[in-house]
């Protein structure tokens, strides 16, 4: 048991922190223009000077990687920080007050729930319009429901303990006690949860860009090149492999460390 | 030969990075008929050789040295499937929580057959009619009924007679009971220990029976082994061991346990009354399902009127049910629906908690949860620092805690921090909702003492919740029994339990032992 958990922690760790390092190292160091074209170079295969290739607009297929995870880190990041916030509050202060606010917030959550987070983020798209920033708008809306869900029902649990009982007596007011007493507990749920929704939506943002409504051209996002790649997947499938490739790595890396985590915050 | 051999039984786990042994050279012999109790406090190892004595012990995170003869069969080696022959069909367990030792999602009926349905080839009319025998023997009052029920239709103590039932439906040599009657009221906890009584006399069947209750294991055990730290310290007759102990462990254990013969000061009443109860009425609403329907209102308070003076500690007595927890939220002001009126020390009541283990924040350090009644009124950081650290020493606890979290003390330590955080903001009334019953006895005795010394040096109030009469008489200087609701009876420790008017007053005073009083 003890020994799979390290072997988690430590192949997330390496997969997670290779992939960051990568990132990074795009902010600061870019081989060519990500949108220079190149017709002489349509297709071209390995090489020195393109070690991945370059893609059907002859552009370099790792200049545009390292541009494009940094877009769809932005995103997956900007959706977590979107939808585990607003999820977190409202789980928060459904799980502690209750009453009329609970039963309203619930229906509504409900029925935000009901919709495939896809389908929802492509209406919210289709109204704002598509981009970054309502990609990262409409993926937070579609992700609020799942987090409020696992916050309200911890709230519902830790709320009638005695340490909340005893902040009561000694005069806390509620939203002390909901963020500052009750908060740090739910931490051990939260973290994975959190972890598991960066993962889904790094996949979320790689289906949108897919479908045409998440990162316009020409900007680059992993989801974008997939999506570009697909019509000539068989005749150059090095263009669709990279940015595959680097999705999956993004994914596991995550997976297996919130795998970590939550397997830690059961023992303590 | 006896019926059951343990020779030299080891248990040691490699859970952790470390082996850690939990249970050093454990003999014991039980012949047909024995009652045998094994006492310790937490951490003893008592549960952990019962679960080897009937194979509910992994095989793989340990190692298990010695020898278990049950009627000449080695149970340490033997294969699984002999395992199971002998499980539920001549060895059987009852646990402590009846509450979760039941399948929710099950009959009655169902699970006391359950046995019968692996062991015998019983048809379901045979099998209908043994589980009833055996709900009848376990007492259950109209056991056709009880059989098809769910267990969420039961009372606790009704819960703990069906898993005897399903215990003994296959008339098992030896009967496991791991502290079968701590989670039960003392009136219903006399009712099962006279039925454990009844099967051994019946049927001969061998008790091995668990607790950290000396008092019911004198009362149940011809023999006793006392344990400490997973090796036995001293074993023999009952009675024997309880006049005469050798062993340094075992007289602190049996010193510790409070006793109602000692004579008490009587108390002097001129302090000021601090608190004042008057005419109290509460009820709960029953959940009901839906956003709009409300549920039936349960009246759980009848009319409570008390005072509570200056350096007093009032004993509150009464079985589960009867509204205690009520009051005590209504008086700390975590209940506000109430009618009636409690007067009195506005904003100067704390409490303190039963449970050790919920009543702190897992995720903060010891000295943040000490500051936060202090940060709440604006004191410095110096300041706060130095008071946490003046009332540690206070409640007899280490500076150096301070930075610890509450995972990392012990249940004794952990209520010392409870009290210490009720008296941070200088109470006037401390409320001690049952703050010694999830505690063994020696750490019970020390924390007995703790409060009554605070009360001698702080002129605290102190109104003292409790289900144990002998705690209570050892602590309180006025008693008041609750049932129902209400009131029945109130008076010095003293006088109360030697001149008990009230027939309820008298049911509790026999249930626990404390005084053989006619009814």
């Amino acid at each position: 048991m003890k020994k799979k958990l390290k072997f988690n922690a430590c192949v997330g760790g390496i997969l997670t922190g290779g992939m960051l390092l990568f990132i990074l190292t795009g902010i600061f160091f870019l081989p060519y223009d990500p949108d220079a074209m190149n017709a002489e170079l349509r297709f071209a295969g390995m090489s020195l000077a393109h070690p991945l290739g370059c893609d059907n607009y002859g552009r370099d297929i790792l200049t545009r990687m390292l541009v494009g995870s940094r877009t769809t880190l932005l995103v997956a990041l900007g959706t977590i920080v979107v939808g585990g916030g607003v999820g977190t509050l409202v789980g928060a202060l459904t799980g502690y007050f209750g009453g009329w606010l609970d039963e309203v917030m619930m229906r509504v959550i409900d029925a935000l729930f009901a919709f495939p987070s896809i389908l929802l983020a492509l209406v919210v798209v289709s109204l704002l319009g598509a981009g970054k920033y309502n990609v990262i708008l409409a993926l937070g809306i579609a992700f609020i429901p799942s987090f409020a869900r696992v916050v309200r029902s911890q709230y519902l649990k830790l709320k009638e303990m005695d340490y909340v009982k005893n902040a009561r007596i000694i005069g806390c007011g509620h939203f002390r006690i909901i963020f500052v007493h009750i908060l740090p507990n739910t931490l051990s749920v939260l973290v994975p949860t959190l972890m598991i929704g960066f993962n889904n939506a790094v996949l979320a943002e790689a289906g949108m860009s897919y479908l045409g409504i998440g990162v316009q051209p020409p900007d680059a996002s992993l989801g974008r090149m997939l999506s570009e790649a697909q019509t000539y997947l068989f005749a150059h499938p090095l263009q669709a492999i990279s940015p595959g490739f680097a999705i999956v790595l993004l994914v596991l890396g995550f997976s297996l460390l919130a795998d970590a985590m939550e397997e830690k915050g059961c023992r303590c | 030969m006896q019926m059951l051999e343990v020779q030299d039984l080891n248990i040691e786990f490699h859970d952790h990075s470390m082996p850690e042994t939990v249970v050093y050279d454990f003999s014991l012999s039980m012949a047909e008929g024995d009652i045998v109790g094994i006492v310790g406090e937490s951490g003893s190892g008592k549960t952990m050789s019962a679960l080897a004595l009937c194979g509910l012990l992994s095989r793989h995170d340990m190692t298990r040295r010695g020898r278990i003869l049950f009627q000449g069969k080695e149970l340490l080696t033997c294969s699984r499937q002999d395992m199971r022959q002998l499980q539920g069909r001549e060895i059987s367990i009852i646990f402590q929580e009846p509450m979760t030792s039941l399948n929710p999602v099950k009959t009655i009926g169902w699970q006391v057959e359950e046995a019968l349905r692996l062991h015998t080839r019983m048809t379901r009319k045979e099998r209908y009619e043994k589980a009833i025998w055996a709900l009848r023997e376990a007492e259950l009052p109209e056991p056709e009924r009880v059989y098809g029920q769910y267990p969420h239709e039961l009372s606790g103590g009704m819960r703990q007679r069906v898993m005897i039932a399903a215990a003994i439906v296959c008339q098992p040599r030896i009967l496991i009971a791991d502290e079968p009657t701590t989670a039960l009221d003392v009136t219903i906890q006399d009712q099962i220990i006279r039925l454990l009584q009844k099967l051994n006399k019946e049927f001969g069947t061998a008790i091995l029976f668990i607790s950290h209750d000396l008092s019911l294991v004198r009362r149940l055990c011809h023999r006793v082994v006392v344990m400490q730290n997973g090796q036995i310290v001293e074993q023999g007759d009952t009675e024997k061991i309880f006049r005469n102990p050798t062993q340094d462990y075992t007289k602190r254990l049996i010193a510790a346990i409070p006793s109602c013969d000692k004579e008490k000061t009587e108390w002097n009443q001129i302090g000021t009354v601090v608190l004042k109860v008057e005419d109290l009425h509460a009820s709960y609403e029953d959940a009901g399902n839906g956003i709009f329907r409300h549920g039936k209102e349960k009246e759980v308070l009848k009319g409570i009127s008390f005072r509570l003076r200056q350096g007093e500690i009032l004993g509150l007595v009464g079985e589960s049910g009867c509204g205690k927890s009520t009051l005590a939220k209504s008086i700390v002001g975590l209940k506000r629906d109430y009618q009636g009126r409690i007067v009195g020390a506005e904003g100067r009541i704390r409490m303190v908690f039963q449970d050790p283990y919920s009543s702190l924040n897992p995720s903060r350090t010891i000295d943040w949860i000490l500051e936060e009644p202090l940060k709440l009124s604006g004191v410095s950081k110096s300041e706060r620092r130095e008071k946490v650290r003046e009332m540690l020493r206070r409640v007899g606890l280490e500076t150096g805690i301070a930075d610890r979290y509450p995972r990392q003390l012990s249940g004794g330590q952990r209520q010392r921090v409870c009290i210490a955080l009720a008296l941070m903001s200088e109470p006037a009334v401390l409320v001690a909702d049952e703050p010694v019953s999830a505690l063994d006895v020696t750490i019970q005795a020390q924390i007995l003492k703790l409060l009554a010394r605070l009360r001698e040096e702080m002129g605290l109030a102190i109104l003292f919740i409790s289900h144990d009469l002998r705690v209570v008489y050892e602590i309180c200087d006025r008693v008041l029994i609750l049932q129902n609701g209400q009131i029945v009876e109130q008076g010095l420790p003293q006088t109360l339990y030697r001149h008990a008017a009230h027939a309820y007053t008298k049911q509790l005073l026999k249930a626990s032992g404390v005084v053989e009083v006619n009814i």
